[in-house]
């Protein structure tokens, strides 16, 4: 490609005989680099051939200089491809502030299609107003680094969107503290419609009877729940409920306990509840009393159910003496465990361990 | 060599070579196994101190449009590469960058000593591996219900009495396995037991399968009994769990009743012992350097791990 480039630039020199001044090279030189702060990708190859011709007149009296900055490509910079938004970074100030932020453009580009739309933004017009409306609605400027990296496509969205949606949650009597925690634990909800909030928070109310307290404690525990995939929750509703045999007063008391189980594969949950009903001997009402115990992997409750079972302390009946309740047992690491609820040692755990 | 605290993640992936000595969890595929190590290890290596982004260099000429309202100025004030920057290039060390691999496998259901090689220390490991170093395995049987592959999880087949048997009965069977066993070796080298070459072999050492295709059993040992389970101590070389359970259920069917194995733990392999495996919950950087430290000094004091003279079983042509 140099070659049929410097090629061209000799058939253009014989043909015009244009000289220039290098002052007024380094003058359209500089005014390309402004365009190339701002210009995207897609435009760039426009602008590329706009230029074209000027600058191959303009380049050639200018050789012994070009020289001096061999990594210079000139114009064709635009045309040499990049593998990662860190190419960008040192000449975009958008991509530079973003970094300040903390935003992780690794974990970014990583996504389809996200690396190209961070790359088209512009700092004071596309980013600075969604920052202002977050930090309106009283979130610290610690997290805009976490949420970005997160969901990018925030700065899609319409302003009035998403003031639209702020006011419906207010209007559902979620306090400041409850929204600004749900729009930082999951900055897609922002992305969802009022309608299909709306839809989904109905979902949740109906299908276990909340409240609307407990909707709302539902919500801000565990904001991710709302906006997950729903084929995913009805399947753990069914497990929870029909495989398991969960009441449906037990499953309320269960959900705004920890949401989170919805969110666990429903063959996982089925393999530790198994364990914890079946080997444990635990009933369903101490189960609620702790939902923990579901909370935690299988290995886990195992290794540590077999330990006390070998150390005579499995003992899960309030009513006898020795009693062990089951929430302490998924708490902590190991050596929290082994010190104090099984009030053994650590060699003699990682004895035990190696016998399985 | 006295140890020194170190904070620097470039120094301590530097010293990140040899072999290591893990506990294999039953139920846990040896790939998931070395996923979760690496990923342990990068999240350790991308925690500690990390190399500053590069300076550009003074004479870089890509800086913008040299304006006021540019950010050169703030640029020739700190003059870092941000493209450097780990927010941008993403973290420093990933699992792809640790060059890992396994001395041998182990099944599914087989829990116990597990080596893999680090880094530099992959030679090491082909070295051990083409030694083929012996395994000790316990295998505890469960008398009384075969399954359809002969493991614990699978359906069970058939249900039989087991009240005849005693560990007089199956110790017995074992011996005469062992026996069998040792006599085929021979066979296959193609001497007969009774002469002058086969004794002279037998003086060379242990005798040793040339590929990794053939399993052979070196001894086979009851060690404890207790109905319905009962559990041998297994010395092989090139077994696989398929192998030692069908053996399992081969025994019980001489021995008149059905048996399938519960547990297939591997305790020694080679002189690294289930001792000084790293569990489950010791898989952080600093437990891993600390194993990578001890399997050395095994390595170290018995040299013939890397470097032996062997005698080469080969099939009779």
């Amino acid at each position: 490609m140099l070659c049929t480039w410097v090629r061209n630039i000799t058939r253009i020199r014989k043909i015009t005989k244009c000289y220039q001044i290098s002052e007024q090279i380094r003058h359209i030189r500089a005014l390309k680099r402004v365009q190339s702060d701002v210009i995207v990708p897609l435009e760039q190859s426009d602008v590329a051939q706009h230029d074209k011709p000027t600058e191959k007149r303009l380049a050639e009296p200018n050789e012994k200089q070009n020289n001096a900055v061999a990594l210079d490509f000139g114009i064709r910079e635009a045309h040499v491809p990049t593998f990662n938004l860190a190419a960008h970074v040192n000449n975009s100030k958008t991509l530079q502030q973003l970094l300040s932020l903390g935003v992780n453009l690794h974990s970014i580009e990583r996504r389809k299609g996200l690396g190209q739309f961070v790359l088209k933004l512009d700092f004071e017009e596309n980013v600075k107003p969604y920052l202002t409306f977050l930090s309106d609605q009283g979130i610290s400027a610690d997290d805009f680094g976490k949420m970005i990296t997160k969901n990018p496509l925030i700065f899609k969205e319409d302003l009035d969107d998403l003031q639209t949606r702020v006011d419906y949650m207010k209007s559902k009597r979620f306090s400041v503290e409850a929204l600004q925690r749900i729009f930082t634990k999951n900055p897609y909800w922002l992305m969802y419609s009022t309608r299909r909030i709306d839809r989904r928070l109905g979902y949740f109310q109906k299908e276990f009877h909340l409240s609307g307290h407990d909707l709302r404690l539902l919500a801000t525990k565990e904001p991710r729940l709302i906006t997950f995939n729903m084929e995913h929750i009805r399947k753990s509703v069914f497990t929870l409920r029909e495989e398991m045999g969960f009441s449906n007063k037990e499953l309320q008391t269960l959900i705004v306990h920890t949401p989170r189980l919805m969110m666990i594969p429903p063959d996982d949950l089925v393999e530790r509840f198994s364990y914890v009903h079946n080997d444990m001997g635990l009933s369903h009402a101490q189960i609620i009393q702790c939902p923990e115990l579901l909370a935690s992997r299988e290995f886990r409750l195992r290794e540590r159910h077999e330990f006390l079972k070998l150390l005579g302390r499995a003992q899960y009946d309030p009513q006898k003496d020795l009693y062990i309740s089951p929430s302490e047992i998924v708490q902590g690491n190991n050596f929290y465990f082994v010190r104090n609820v099984a009030k053994s040692d650590l060699e003699t755990f990682d004895l035990f361990l190696k016998t399985r | 060599m006295a140890l020194t605290k170190v904070y620097d993640a470039a120094t301590v992936f530097r010293n990140l070579n040899g072999i290591m000595n893990v506990y294999k969890p039953a139920g846990m595929k040896v790939k998931h196994v070395r996923n979760a190590i690496l990923s342990n290890i990068c999240k350790g290596l991308n925690e500690l101190e990390q190399r500053e982004p590069r300076k550009l260099p003074n004479d870089m000429r890509l800086l913008g449009t040299g304006a006021a309202t540019d950010t050169v100025l703030h640029k020739i004030a700190a003059n870092t590469d941000l493209s450097d920057h780990i927010l941008a290039s993403g973290p420093r060390y990933l699992p792809g960058d640790i060059r890992c691999a396994a001395v041998s496998t182990l099944g599914y259901h087989t829990s116990g000593v597990l080596l893999f090689g680090l880094n530099k220390g992959l030679q090491q490991s082909s070295l051990i591996q083409r030694n083929r170093p012996v395994r000790v395995y316990h295998v505890t049987a469960r008398m009384g219900t075969a399954t359809e592959n002969h493991l614990p999880d699978s359906r069970v087949t058939v249900r039989a009495n087991h009240r005849h048997l005693t560990p007089e009965r199956i110790s017995g069977l074992a011996a005469s396995m062992q026996a069998s066993h040792q006599r085929k070796m021979y066979e296959l080298c193609g001497v007969d037991l009774q002469t002058q070459a086969a004794y002279e072999l037998a003086c060379k050492g242990l005798l040793r399968p040339a590929d990794n295709s053939q399993p052979v059993v070196y001894g086979i040992k009851l060690i404890h009994f207790e109905r319905p389970h009962f559990t041998l101590e297994l010395h092989t070389i090139n077994e696989s769990e398929q192998y030692m359970a069908a053996l399992i259920h081969d025994m019980a069917i001489e021995l008149r009743t059905v048996a399938h194995c519960s547990q297939i733990r591997c305790i020694r392999h080679a002189h690294f012992d289930v001792s000084e495996s790293l569990l489950r919950h010791g898989w952080h950087l600093p437990g891993i350097m600390k194993n990578l430290r001890l399997q050395q000094s095994v390595l170290e004091a018995h040299a013939q791990l890397l470097d032996q003279q062997r005698v080469d079983l080969h099939a009779a042509q």
